[in-house]
């Protein structure tokens, strides 16, 4: 895909560079030595790297993926969520009061007869915030792994991941998967741009190590937090039931639904834009 | 790749913001995300947040627990009855017996002519009237009916039954034999 392929050039061409860098003077780049470099980085990048298609495209995409910031709703999440929808698939309802967690008490409506209930409200605008979020890195490329540990659910996400085209791991997460990605998987690993949490807690009722691992990564986190869930290491939490059914089919329904609006909005852009479709017959 | 994993200390956002800022990563290497955090920024900064050591410092209550008016008049009828048909969630618009009870109170209460435990039995009578089961606590379960569990009786009606069919069959087909 045209996506992986420019990312592939970005990282391919700083590899150069630095190799270049390297060669040149001898010595590990230095604070010095690399605020020299840069002045003279753009041309050098250039060079090093395979000429581009069309020397004007890297504009028009920048153009391209500035404008979508303009508008507060650019993709329309707004409308895909509702209330009601969400209270007919029971994301109000939390665990109960012994299983709370205190950094979730401000996202309580209260308790009834001791169960958590969950305030919807705020539900409605975090989940929109972070749709927003998602549609918005969906559209400029970038990777996006969900991520889970519930057993009951694994098979719903791994559909939902490859309906939309993106990536899910659902199985035992191991230790060095994102902070030893480099020895794990080979030299010049893409990591994910963005992790969405369905259910942020494993199957002994801990935080999940992706959440600690994306943090150190520097990845952004979208997760769905229950009533015995800590939100605070996650960039976007959405307050909600993971536990039934009918809520998590309606979330992988709602993360699917955003990430195909914006790819398709994507090569609607693109298309409009008069950029060369992309090179592989596949879609 | 240049980058810093100090969870703890500030966001990603402002992380990598100040790795873009000192140069340490190049402008080239900025993350797909970085842009649309700082357009959409979260309500809550993800800060990361040290575990409470002390856990009798504060208990006070934050979570208000959630109680209708309609709740008194709710333990009122189950201090008497006993539910009746099971609760179905799964349809929005199903009402309980307890709930049409409830409904039923509160009308008769709006009208404003009697008290509490007039109301009641008001209430309670209403609803007999529009036909729902009430079934009242500390009465005997319903008594099925004694079931005749002799055998040979029961084989002999069996019989009977059968013999009466042959005869009702010969009798509309006069042409069999």
């Amino acid at each position: 895909m045209e996506v992986r392929m420019r990312s592939l050039l970005t990282f391919q061409t700083s590899m150069a560079a630095r190799a270049l860098a390297k060669g040149l003077c001898g010595l590990r780049p230095s604070r010095a030595v690399s605020v020299g470099y840069t002045c003279a980085g753009h041309q050098y990048t250039t060079a090093a790297s395979i000429k581009p298609p069309q020397p004007q495209a890297e504009d028009v995409t920048e153009q391209l993926v500035n404008q979508s910031l303009e508008k507060p709703d650019f993709f329309r999440v707004s409308e895909l969520i509702s209330l009601k929808e969400l209270f007919d698939a029971r994301v109000h309802l939390g665990h109960k009061k012994g299983c709370r967690h205190r950094l979730m008490e401000p996202y309580l409506y209260g308790s009834r007869l001791d169960q958590d209930i969950i305030d919807l409200d705020q539900t409605v605008q975090h989940l929109q915030q972070a749709l927003n979020f998602t549609a918005h890195v969906a559209y400029r490329g970038g990777i996006i792994l969900f991520v889970s540990r519930r057993r009951q659910f694994g098979h719903l996400i791994e559909n939902t991941a490859r309906d939309c085209g993106e990536y899910a791991h659902t199985r035992y997460w191991q230790g060095g998967l994102l902070t030893n990605a480099n020895v794990q998987y080979g030299v010049g690993v893409r990591l994910p741009d963005l992790i969405i949490f369905l259910s942020t807690l494993n199957n002994v009722f801990q935080q999940h190590v992706g959440i600690r691992d994306a943090a150190k990564m520097n990845i952004p986190t979208v997760g769905l937090v229950d009533s015995n869930c800590n939100p605070s290491l996650l960039t976007y939490p959405v307050p909600g039931n993971d536990d039934t059914p009918a809520s998590m089919e309606l979330y992988c329904r709602l993360f699917k639904m955003t990430i195909n609006r914006a790819k398709d909005k994507r090569r609607q852009m693109e298309l409009l834009q008069g950029l060369s479709p992309p090179s592989t017959p596949s879609l | 790749m240049a980058g810093s994993r100090l969870e703890r200390f500030g966001t990603v956002f402002t992380r990598v913001r100040d790795l873009l800022r000192s140069g340490v990563m190049k402008p080239s290497e900025k993350p797909v995300w970085f842009d649309v955090y700082k357009a959409f920024p979260p309500k809550r900064e993800p800060l990361y947040v040290k575990p409470v050591q002390k856990p009798w410092a504060k208990k006070h209550e934050t979570v208000p627990e959630i109680f209708y008016k309609e709740d008194v008049i709710r333990a009122k009828f189950y201090e008497q009855y006993l539910p009746g048909r099971p609760y179905d969630l799964s349809k929005s618009s199903f009402v309980s017996t307890c709930q049409r009870f409830v409904d039923k109170y509160s009308e008769l209460q709006s009208r404003g002519e009697l008290e509490d435990s007039a109301l009641f039995e008001e209430t309670a009578k209403a609803l007999l009237a529009d036909g729902v089961m009430l079934r009242r606590r500390g009465d005997p379960p319903v008594a099925a009916e004694p079931r005749n569990l002799n055998l040979s009786e029961m084989l002999a009606e069996q019989q009977k039954a059968l013999d009466s069919e042959e005869t009702s069959q010969l009798n509309s087909h006069p042409n069999t034999h």
